[in-house]
């Protein structure tokens, strides 16, 4: 054991158990969801795949944010490195959330229907990318990658607390300059594959990067809420500083500028050039009330954001990071909402119930692997050669 | 005594290491003294706090200086494009946000950073060709083991006599008046 200057018990108090109200409210909202299968199946569908992006968006920022910290061998992270840890860990056991997606293709996608490809040359010259048996290969390709490298994140740094190797952080380190290098591919694939090819005839060739803008803010909008709910709890009090909150709302600011400048260079491209063929997606998307959704999240994740954590003191003020970090995180929900609904309700905005049981419940269950991971191992890499650094921060 | 203290610059002492230069500053801040600045070959954990110094008023200049980019790019292109000289391209509105966008972060990014340059300049009284310290041989030493304290004649408590023994109270291991350059 080594030598730490923090009077917090490090671990996870056995009476704080989280992880079983949230499964039980995960299982309960997906019951709901899956009756709604019944009644309106492509809403189902279309709900879903709304909440599985934006949960699958949050644990592939947490295990790039993890590898980059390897990567860049910082030291201001360490002690808060457990938590994105602890959210990446559960990328297998995730992909078992694809299959729903998979399941209803025919209802999302609409290169899937056999009749609307023998009539449309665009999707015949899309067929060798966009077919049935390649999408779901690919999947399975995303996740096997994704889930071995979040895995393994967590798996070594849980073994150099036992262990005291270190080592193990060269390895760590090792893996995480390819694993990013194909967590960059990957990510832009699968951004492709479930948002963009909702609409078939559409290409924006940054929507990759868009998806990971938004991913990436949405990170540290989530360590936020979780670093101030454990403080909340008297968890970790010592250990986490106020100069750790303003490091994060550091981190979210600048993203959240990153997010505005790659979403609105997308926008403007199509906007400008004024090519029929690209401006439809946006045409459809900015008519029929989806508009207020658009400027919705345009003040919401952006121009609120910039304003408020602009000033050095309110970025260390939990209160108000806190509130800007859930803002954030509603606003990616009507993003993704504004990208996936239109598809399914061209001719105006359409709101079904089944959105808010398909985000409880993936939530829930998101929230309650997370909790359940985080709960079984030290709450922070106790021996780690820079954790003495990351703990004397100021 | 006027003419005599016309050509002081100040009086400046060298003390042994950072701690009591830090003690110094602190005891100079609570005899009253603000006209004062401390030299050392590095920067001092905690030196603000003893000198008393205010947050820098930067952020705001520079807040400023972004204003006034973001305002008057987008008034200028409003004026011009809707109204002196309205221009039809490709059909879109003539007051048309969107494409306004770049130029106005353009903008102000453009004068915000002049206002952090010019503002850093103006508020450290830059530029400055010479500094009358450097009158004294023993100055050299802040660039390398030595450390400063200079109380500046401009201060309005500022006398020869008591600053001195001030300084020799709080330990300096030399004092020395500072004159300015003819």
């Amino acid at each position: 054991m080594s030598k730490h200057h923090t009077t917090d018990n490090l671990d996870y108090p056995s009476d704080l158990n989280l992880q079983k109200p949230l499964f039980a409210v995960g299982i309960v909202a997906l019951i709901a969801s899956f009756v709604g299968y019944f009644l309106d199946h492509d809403q189902f569908f279309f709900s879903y795949l709304t909440s599985f992006s934006f949960y699958s968006s949050i644990a592939l920022g947490a295990l790039f944010f993890v590898m980059l910290q390897h990567l860049t061998r910082s030291h201001w992270s360490v002690v808060l490195r457990r938590i994105p840890e602890s959210i990446s860990a559960n990328l297998p056991i995730w992909a078992l959330f694809i299959i729903p997606v998979l399941l209803g293709m025919h209802s999302l996608y609409h290169w899937t229907h056999a009749d609307a490809l023998a009539h449309d040359p665009v999707l015949q010259g899309k067929e060798p990318y966009l077919n049935t048996t390649f999408f779901i290969i690919r999947q399975i390709i995303y996740f096997a990658v994704w889930g071995f490298l979040g895995w393994r994140m967590h798996r070594k740094s849980v073994e150099m607390d036992k262990t005291g190797d270190w080592g193990l952080q060269t390895l760590l380190r090792r893996t995480s300059g390819p694993g990013i290098f194909v967590f960059a591919l990957t990510l832009a694939f699968a951004s492709f594959d479930w948002l963009m090819s909702l609409d078939p005839h559409w290409y924006s060739t940054m929507f990759g990067v868009y998806f990971f803008a938004m991913a990436f803010q949405c990170l540290f909008a989530v360590l936020i809420l979780v670093v101030v709910f454990f403080w909340k709890k008297g968890l970790l009090k010592n250990t986490l500083q106020k100069s750790h909150l303003y490091d994060l709302s550091v981190q979210l600011f600048g993203f959240t500028v990153f997010y505005a400048y790659i979403a609105f260079s997308q926008f403007l491209l199509i906007y400008y050039a004024n090519i029929p063929e690209e401006t439809v997606w946006f045409l459809e998307r900015l008519n029929g009330g989806y508009e207020y959704l658009a400027y919705f999240y345009l003040f919401g994740r952006f121009i609120i954001p910039f304003i408020v954590l602009l000033p050095k003191k309110s970025k260390s003020n939990p209160a108000i990071a806190s509130t800007i970090a859930g803002l954030i995180l509603v606003s990616h929900l009507v993003e993704l909402y504004w990208i996936v609904m239109p598809v399914l309700n061209p001719h105006g905005f359409h709101f079904s119930w089944m959105v808010i049981t398909s985000f409880l419940g993936l939530g829930g269950i998101f929230f309650g692997l997370f909790f359940n991971t985080f709960s079984k191992e030290r709450m922070i890499p106790v021996n780690d050669p820079k954790i003495e650094e990351s703990l004397r921060k100021h | 005594m006027k003419t005599e203290n016309k050509n002081i610059h100040g009086i400046l002492a060298e003390f042994r290491n950072p701690k009591e230069l830090v003690d110094a500053a602190e005891t100079v801040k609570e005899s009253g003294y603000s006209e004062f600045d401390t030299y050392a070959p590095f920067p001092i954990h905690g030196m603000e706090k003893a000198m008393g110094l205010k947050e820098s008023p930067l952020g705001w200049i520079v807040l400023g200086g972004g204003l006034i980019g973001f305002i008057g790019a987008l008034t200028l292109m409003i004026w011009v494009m809707g109204y002196e000289y309205p221009m039809n391209i490709s059909g879109k509105p003539l007051i048309n946000f969107p494409i306004y966008v770049p130029i106005t972060f353009e903008l102000t990014v453009l004068l915000s950073a002049f206002a952090a340059t010019f503002g850093m300049f103006a508020l450290n009284k830059l530029p400055r060709l010479h500094n009358p310290l450097f009158n004294v041989e023993r100055f050299k030493k802040a660039s390398d083991d030595g450390f400063f304290i200079c109380i500046e004649a401009s201060d309005d408590l500022f006398e020869e006599k008591p600053v001195s023994k001030l300084f020799s109270d709080a330990g300096a291991i030399h004092v020395e008046t500072v004159y300015d350059s003819e």
